[in-house]
């Protein structure tokens, strides 16, 4: 279990980006964070991660401090990020740096294979499109099999198709070692398509606001008028956690406020 | 995952017709270059071959090509040349590998860097050889002054090219180390290394053009034998081709060593999406 206890966090300059942040997160669950910009829900991310301490507070995995980067915890960037020097198979298998060489290229191949990306194995990232880039990215972070993976808006750089296929071949990655997942999005659709729980983060300072448990099955139908249901009741949040007027639940929702910003 | 496929397509396409350019624009590309100094050179030897001018001060191609030979018959030109590669080959090692652990330490350690780096910009304003007469009072006249002048010239931008490459390695990317718990030597291996490749090779590359320009400056002062040794000779005994043939042996061995540079750096420069590969240049 990932507990994360009063968490805060006060720049050098004066700016408190996160205050007092508590939540506890089960082991295989996918919770996805959402808020305003200026939330903290990217130095929650990065305090999770171990890049950057909290001022204080406390992250603990398992009941084990995090205070800097852990094996049992992955992380995925809005941008791939990959090592331009490396093949992608290279890049794949960057975190496995250590284990005996014919055991990493198992892994490796069976990681781009799973990914769909096997005969891209000899190829060089700049040869990759975005949304192969990205999946070059979710192996890498996989392939040591991390309790907790660690996502800061990892597909806000790509178009609607690409970021649709992502995100369930994410779900569909999910399942082989279900791992706890978290995710900060701005998407509400994002949020809604892949998390078991919403926690909606309000600004300045960047504080826990609402939970919204999303108790739909899986695979969920995008369609589904549940789905449209839990959609609504996240954005009212969101607009509830920037002060905003709530107006009358039914006369508002047009398709266009489906991405949130 | 059909989006992605289709993405592929079309961007294979061109990069096939590219692959199989017409034979004109492989071979006549390079061709075209060569063009306007070879129609000099044989516009020249044209008018001295039919008298109109005797080519006493600038002499014809022929003249600078039977110079050369005669120097390479009567084993003089090996002597020079190996002389002056000597020189730059040490001044450049020298050069080198200061430039590259000074470079590497400013850039890496803050602390070294408001320290050091002042104080070598400061060294780096005064022209190089305006350190000749002390280099000489305090080295003598024979080689180690030399190469301690060459020296100066490489480390220079050597250690520029490797400060300034490290501190523009994206944070991004040692993040990436980071989440991955790396330590110090493996980030320096597998991350700061590869990242600060293609522009260390771009100052080795600056940093022997300037060795090049300093062994001549070196051999001038004062040398009984080397390409700037002839250079000097062929002025005071009034023989222009010798100069003729000391400068075209210059530029060939410049662009030789220049090209090893290149040819040794490239396997491990494969991976660059640069403008130059995609325009063919």
């Amino acid at each position: 279990m990932l507990a994360l206890d009063r968490v805060s966090k006060t720049y050098p300059n004066g700016v408190q980006a996160l205050a007092r942040f508590s939540a506890e997160i089960r082991q295989g669950e996918i919770v996805a964070i959402i808020g305003g910009s200026g939330c903290g829900k990217s130095t929650l991310l990065r305090a999770i991660a171990g890049l950057d301490r909290a001022s204080s507070g406390t992250v603990t995995l398992d009941n084990e401090a995090i205070a800097a980067p852990h094996a049992k915890i992955g992380i995925i960037f809005q941008e791939p990020r990959l090592l331009p020097w490396l093949s992608v198979a290279d890049n794949i298998g960057f975190g496995l740096a250590d284990g005996p060489a014919t055991e990493r290229r198992e892994k490796v191949a069976r990681a781009l294979e799973r990914v769909g990306l096997a005969e891209k194995a000899q190829a060089w990232p700049r040869e990759l499109s975005g949304g192969q880039a990205q999946r070059v990215a979710i192996a890498r972070a996989l392939v040591p099999q991390p309790e907790v993976l660690l996502l800061d808006e990892p597909f806000s750089a790509l178009d609607a198709f690409t970021r649709r296929d992502l995100q369930d071949h994410l779900l569909d990655l999910w399942a082989d070692t279900r791992p706890t997942l978290i995710l900060v999005t701005h998407d509400v659709d994002e949020a809604v398509v892949l998390a078991d729980r919403v926690l909606v983060m309000r600004p300045r300072p960047g504080r826990l606001f609402d939970q919204i448990e999303i108790n739909l099955g899986r695979p969920r139908d995008r369609n589904a008028p549940l789905f449209e249901n839990f959609k609504r009741s996240v954005l009212t949040s969101l607009d509830r956690s920037l002060d905003r007027n709530v107006p009358d639940r039914d006369a508002t929702q047009g398709p266009g406020q489906a991405m949130w910003w | 995952m059909i989006s992605d496929a289709r993405v592929l397509q079309q961007t294979t396409e061109p990069a096939e017709s590219a692959a199989a350019p017409s034979w004109l624009s492989r071979y006549g590309r390079p061709l075209l270059g060569v063009l306007l100094p070879l129609t000099l050179a044989l516009g020249w030897e044209f008018l001295v071959w039919r008298g109109w001018s005797n080519g006493r001060l600038v002499p014809p191609p022929s003249r600078v090509f039977a110079t050369i030979v005669d120097l390479a018959r009567s084993g003089e030109l090996v002597r020079h040349i190996a002389a002056t590669l000597w020189r730059v080959g040490l001044g450049f090692a020298f050069g080198v590998v200061a430039g590259t652990l000074l470079g590497a330490i400013s850039g890496y350690w803050s602390l070294a860097r408001r320290l050091l780096d002042p104080t070598v910009q400061a060294l780096r304003a005064i022209p190089s050889l305006a350190w000749v007469p002390l280099f000489i009072l305090w080295l003598g006249i024979f080689e180690t002054s030399k190469i301690a002048l060459i020296a100066v010239g490489v480390f220079f931008p050597v250690y520029l090219g490797v400060m300034g490459a490290i501190l523009i390695v994206d944070r991004k990317i040692v993040e990436v180390g980071r989440t991955f718990r790396l330590s110090g030597p493996a980030m320096i291996r597998r991350i700061l290394l590869p990242a600060v490749l293609p522009a260390y090779v771009v100052s080795l590359r600056v940093g022997l053009g300037l060795g090049w320009m300093f062994v001549v400056a070196a051999e001038l002062i004062g040398a009984s034998e080397g390409l700037g040794y002839l250079l000097l000779d062929g002025q005071q005994l009034g023989k222009p081709a010798q100069i003729l043939a000391a400068i075209v042996i210059f530029a060939i061995l410049g662009k030789l060593t220049d090209g090893l540079i290149e040819i040794a750096a490239a396997p491990f420069l494969r991976w660059q999406d640069a403008f130059g590969r995609t325009t063919g240049a």
